[in-house]
């Protein structure tokens, strides 16, 4: 059962079109990233989601058990959160809660609980307007989660932030992922592969690939040759292209990747092509193809 | 519903208490206040003592009647007051929107009539209660050096007023809802204000229905007990115009995207 | 300056305190707040010379357009 489904999903905005034709589905109770480059059309995504902008094609399911206006039941924070900054930390949190409809004193409660979550327990009495921006990414979070929403949506969450801040806020997402869903946006597939369950790739404003993140690595994770030769390996890929044995390749200059379905059958034919041998390797390697690779061809 | 209406009024309140709204904008009125009764009191004095006049001469300036200072204290207010107010207030939701705070509120389960209305409210309240403190304290002292009003005129007049500042400050919270430039709601508002003032001035018998025919009638009132032909015209347009800008910004503001279409 | 001191005899000072009470007020208020600030529109030591120095409407400025709002 999915807790929040788009179909056909579209966005333009005059005559470009930011978002088309996406189909995207949030598990309960996963971390489901939505991977692109900037400018795939993951804010406008997540902003038709919350609804902050109302989509030009398409519609937007919740999950029927939650009725009612599905702003209820997310909490959201945009890729640069704006607090008031002549509010306190704590006092930003009491107030987004009760906006949420949190009573008063249940407000208060949640609030210093997010406090300690997110570690600001000591700086909660302070002025926002006084915080580094790790402490507004986190404060950032903390109001997104203080009314207990069933989905989170964060958009970008680690990608304004130092190495420091990035790694605190990761291991924060870890830690709630097992108590709510997250759906979070970034650029950075890495990000992703850390904390996600489910990954989207868009690109162009849809998606291109989706699914799992094991299922993703274990069907783009193919085995594959790095070799390098001195003399130029062009004439030779004819011959290669036709053994049934390579999925794919890639050449650049000197260098070239071959993918292929079989490790055993494809090192034992390389190994004794004799026109291989003539172009005088410089390099043989035997590796798996990542991700990034993956994430690079869809994108490019 | 209202729960939230009450968390959004409350964070106004806070607001204008951090940043001292609450103390200068009642000052600014008392002194202005204040300041037309004293004046007008010393007005002789002055002009005597400074105004060069040959050694000798006898010049008898007649106070003015206590009628007459009130209406000029709210000509005081209908100038620097309102700039002072349109100024303070020009950012209510333009700033909001310019930082980007108001996106945070609002894709919370808040409705946007209550957002808008919130803030309207506490506009209203802060600009009545500073002008009723100021007003008040110019009766206070146009009663002591000038001369007495009969209360029910000054009740009255100061009422109808009330009605004309409540129609600016409306104008100010709705420009402010539909645009992001401080500048243009503060140009627009005092603009607008000005406009209803000077055609209703000119051409009243064009302008019986303005609000801008308010402060002329509230004039009336002080004088005379009694407010001119075309009073109840003008005052149910002004409260049906506020309630049209209200509702017409409210559903403006929901039809808007809140978030900028960056593409990214 | 006979008439000066004079006129400032004929001046009723009862009436006109409360005035300066309350721009002393005003001019207090927003200096401390100036001074509490990180940072102003502005540099900040020419919004204390304006609070200062400028009667009534300085402090009034200053709560305009000197503050930052966040």
């Amino acid at each position: 059962m999915s807790l929040i489904e788009t179909s056909s999903l579209g966005k333009r905005f005059n005559d470009t079109e930011a978002v088309k034709q996406l189909n995207l589905s949030v598990r309960e109770g996963a971390c489901t990233a939505l991977l692109g480059p900037n400018g795939a059309g993951k804010t406008t995504t997540l902003n038709m989601l919350t609804g902050l902008m109302k989509p030009t094609e398409g519609t937007i399911q919740f999950d029927a058990a939650y009725e009612g206006d599905r702003r209820n039941y997310l909490g959201y924070l945009p890729q640069y959160p704006k607090f008031f900054g002549w509010m306190s930390g704590e006092e930003y949190l009491i107030f987004a809660a009760e906006l949420a409809g949190l009573p008063k004193k249940q407000a208060k409660i949640s609030a210093s609980e997010m406090l300690e979550l997110i570690g600001l327990q000591d700086d909660g009495k302070k002025r926002i307007s006084g915080y580094s921006g790790g402490m507004k990414q986190r404060l950032g979070i903390a109001q997104a989660l203080v009314h207990s929403p069933k989905l989170i949506i964060l958009d970008e969450p680690v990608s304004a932030l130092d190495p420091i801040g990035r790694r605190e806020v990761l291991e924060l997402m870890k830690r709630l992922k097992t108590h709510t869903s997250i759906l979070f946006s970034t650029h950075v597939l890495h990000d992703a592969e850390e904390v996600s369950d489910d990954i989207f790739i868009m690109n162009k404003g849809t998606v291109v690939i989706e699914g799992s993140l094991r299922e993703l690595q274990q069907t783009h994770q193919k085995p594959a040759f790095f070799l390098e030769t001195e003399k130029s390996p062009e004439e030779w890929l004819h011959t290669l292209k036709e053994q049934d044995w390579v999925v794919d390749w890639e050449l650049d200059h000197h260098r070239l990747m071959i993918t292929v379905d079989n490790m055993e059958k494809a090192r034992a034919n390389l190994l004794k092509d004799e026109h291989l041998h003539e172009l005088k390797l410089v390099k043989f390697e035997v590796a798996k193809t990542s991700l990034e690779d993956l994430f690079m061809k869809v994108i490019s | 519903m209202m729960r939230q209406w009450m968390v959004l009024f409350k964070k106004e309140w806070t607001e204008s208490l951090r940043n001292f709204k609450w103390l200068w904008l009642p000052i600014v009125f008392i002194v202005l206040g204040v300041m037309q009764p004293i004046t007008s009191y010393y007005f002789a004095d002055i002009i005597e003592n400074f105004g060069g006049l040959p050694e000798g001469a006898v010049m008898d300036i007649p106070l003015p009647t206590g009628a007459e200072v009130l209406a000029g204290t709210l000509g005081q207010f209908s100038q620097i007051g309102f700039l002072v107010l349109v100024l303070a207030f020009m950012g209510t939701v333009a700033t909001e929107k310019t930082s980007g705070t108001h996106i945070m509120v609002l894709v919370k389960p808040v409705s946007y009539s209550s957002y808008l209305t919130a803030k309207w409210v506490h506009i209203l309240m802060l600009t009545l209660g500073s002008y009723v403190i100021g007003f008040s304290a110019a009766v206070y002292y146009t009663f002591l050096l000038i001369d007495q009003v009969p209360m029910s005129h000054v009740l009255s007049g100061a009422l109808v007023y009330a009605v004309w500042i409540s129609f600016v400050m409306t104008l100010v919270l709705c420009l402010s809802a539909l645009f992001n430039s401080s500048a243009l709601v503060a140009f627009g508002s005092l603009g607008t204000a000005l406009l209803l003032s000077i055609l209703s001035m000119y051409v009243p018998e064009l302008m019986m229905w303005s609000p801008g025919m308010l402060s002329s009638h509230s004039y009336s009132l002080f004088f005379v007990g009694e407010a001119d032909e075309g009073f109840w015209l003008s005052m149910g347009a002004t409260v049906a115009l506020m309630v049209v800008m209200m509702v017409s910004t409210i559903l403006l503001f929901n039809k808007k995207e809140l978030a900028k279409d960056s593409g990214a | 300056m006979n008439e000066l001191t004079e006129a400032m005899q004929n001046i009723n000072w009862a009436l006109v305190a409360p005035i300066i009470v309350l721009q002393f007020i005003l001019m207090v208020v927003a200096l401390v707040d100036c001074l509490k600030q990180n940072q102003t529109n502005g540099p900040k030591w020419i919004w204390i010379i304006v609070i200062l120095f400028i009667n009534l409407i300085g402090p009034i400025l200053y709560f305009i357009f000197g503050r930052r709002s966040n």
